[in-house]
């Protein structure tokens, strides 16, 4: 009861959003397990669920809709590669050719026909090679990097090959165990500021490896990070520390 | 004037999600037709700047459209899930993705608006429930109404907002709980939310 006397009071603050990190986890724990605070959070959380609606409207750019339009048929980020599309000696897939993607905001996602065309490019570069006449990307347009397993991920790894110019990435890991049951791997991008973004989902091959491609740009991130969460589509936000994790800057 | 979830004139919630999980475009865009001016107003309250505005609206959006398939229903409506996380993204560009551990599960059931009924009748309903909301936050007293301000719209903790308004921590949970409470009674008075 002395637990629920002290918790019980910030239980608005958390509905809220307004508790310092370090304060979290135990009013959850206590909402959790407390009948009474769970009847206050939902009562109360209802209320903010409604503070949107309190904002003056305002009427967005035309253009917003078509850009998040556009943005969106190149976010759907990973898409696992065919085990025959892979390059063994290397894993990298060195055909791509190269697009400028320009009029984007902040580094953000191409146009529809421009990422529709790194694909192809991509599939094209993938399955017929030489015979289509590579475009390899300048040498300044490929950074490549690794993601080093540790702890219970120790054995694995993943070369990261960024292809600046197209605004992709593509990732080959290795040495990955099975996430279990009802779980998938997911791709975290992480900026400076510790931010993570998620870039997709996967599941690896019986033999622990997987080529995946992210579909948009590495740019404005430091960390590409790996964790494990729940099937089919992985979560908003990572819910562990992740344990297969790089620099990409 | 409820609808039912078949309605031609819009698709409900669930509808639209399944769609969004399969991929489909079109309902992406419906989605935003839907919610896209709220979430602008959203991300404009709190960020102030039109531009940064339109990149968190997208980022939200893309969100929603990446995780569609991991929606529950029965954590809240898909509106409050895409202001959930055009507020978090709003409040990771003005202060910092360190400054709070996000939220972004939702809590709270959907506000009576519910999803079934018809795009016609959701904007009446919208601009509705927007006008009770107005006026139950005017109605509240200026500190408790601050508070709560400074948490949601602008990202402050709890110990922040103590500091910056010079009172006690409790009081400031205080006034947070008050606020809420009388929000919460006064739209479900008004029929908005459930009790």
């Amino acid at each position: 009861m002395a637990e629920h006397d002290e918790l019980e009071g910030s239980v608005a603050a958390w509905v809220l959003g307004a508790l310092e990190a370090g304060e979290i986890a135990a009013v959850r724990a206590h909402v959790e397990g407390c009948p009474i605070c769970q009847a206050t959070a939902l009562r109360l959380g209802r209320a903010v669920g409604a503070l949107p609606l309190a904002v003056e409207d305002a009427t967005p750019p035309a253009a917003l809709r078509d850009r998040i339009l556009t943005a969106a048929a190149t976010s759907r980020e990973l898409l696992p590669m065919p085990a025959n599309l892979r390059t063994p000696a290397q894993g990298i897939l060195p055909a791509v050719r190269s697009t400028k993607v320009s009029g984007q905001r902040h580094g953000w996602v191409p146009a529809y026909a421009i990422a529709a065309s790194v694909v192809v490019a991509l599939a094209v570069g993938l399955v017929a090679g030489d015979a289509l006449g590579r475009q390899s990307p300048p040498p300044a347009a490929v950074v490549r990097s690794t993601l080093v397993g540790h702890q219970g991920l120790a054995g694995a790894q993943a070369n990261v090959i960024d292809l600046r110019s197209d605004g992709v990435a593509l990732v080959d890991f290795n040495g990955l165990p099975q996430p279990g049951s009802g779980k998938v791997y997911e791709v975290w991008l992480i900026t400076a500021g510790g931010r993570a973004d998620p870039a997709g989902v996967f599941v690896p091959d019986p033999d622990g490896s997987k080529f995946v491609l992210v579909g948009r740009s590495l740019a404005g991130y430091a960390q590409m990070a790996v964790t494990v969460e729940v099937a089919p589509s992985g979560t908003l936000a990572p819910t562990q520390q992740p344990q297969l994790y790089g620099s990409i800057a | 004037m409820l609808v039912g979830p078949e309605a031609p004139e819009g698709l409900a919630d669930i509808e639209l999600v399944a769609q969004l999980a399969a991929g489909s475009q079109e309902a992406l865009a419906k989605l935003y037709d839907r919610y896209g001016r709220l979430a602008y107003s959203v991300a404009l309250r709190v960020l102030g700047d039109p531009g940064r505005a339109e990149d968190a609206v997208q980022e939200a959006f893309l969100k929603i459209w990446n995780h569609a398939s991991t929606f529950d229903v029965r954590r809240g409506s898909l509106r409050n899930w895409l202001m959930t996380s055009v507020r978090n993204r709003s409040i990771d560009y003005l202060r910092g993705r360190g400054a709070h551990e996000r939220q972004e599960v939702q809590l709270q059931p959907a506000l009576a608006e519910a999803s079934a009924r018809s795009d016609p009748w959701r904007e009446v309903s919208l601009s509705l429930e927007r006008d009770a909301v107005r006026e139950a936050m005017s109605n509240l007293p200026a500190e408790q109404r601050q508070a709560v301000e400074l948490a949601y719209f602008a990202g402050y903790s709890h110990r922040e907002i103590a500091d910056m308004t010079r009172v006690p921590l409790s009081t400031v949970k205080g006034r947070m709980r008050l606020a809420l409470e009388k929000l919460s009674s006064y739209l479900q008075g008004k029929g908005l939310i459930d009790g």
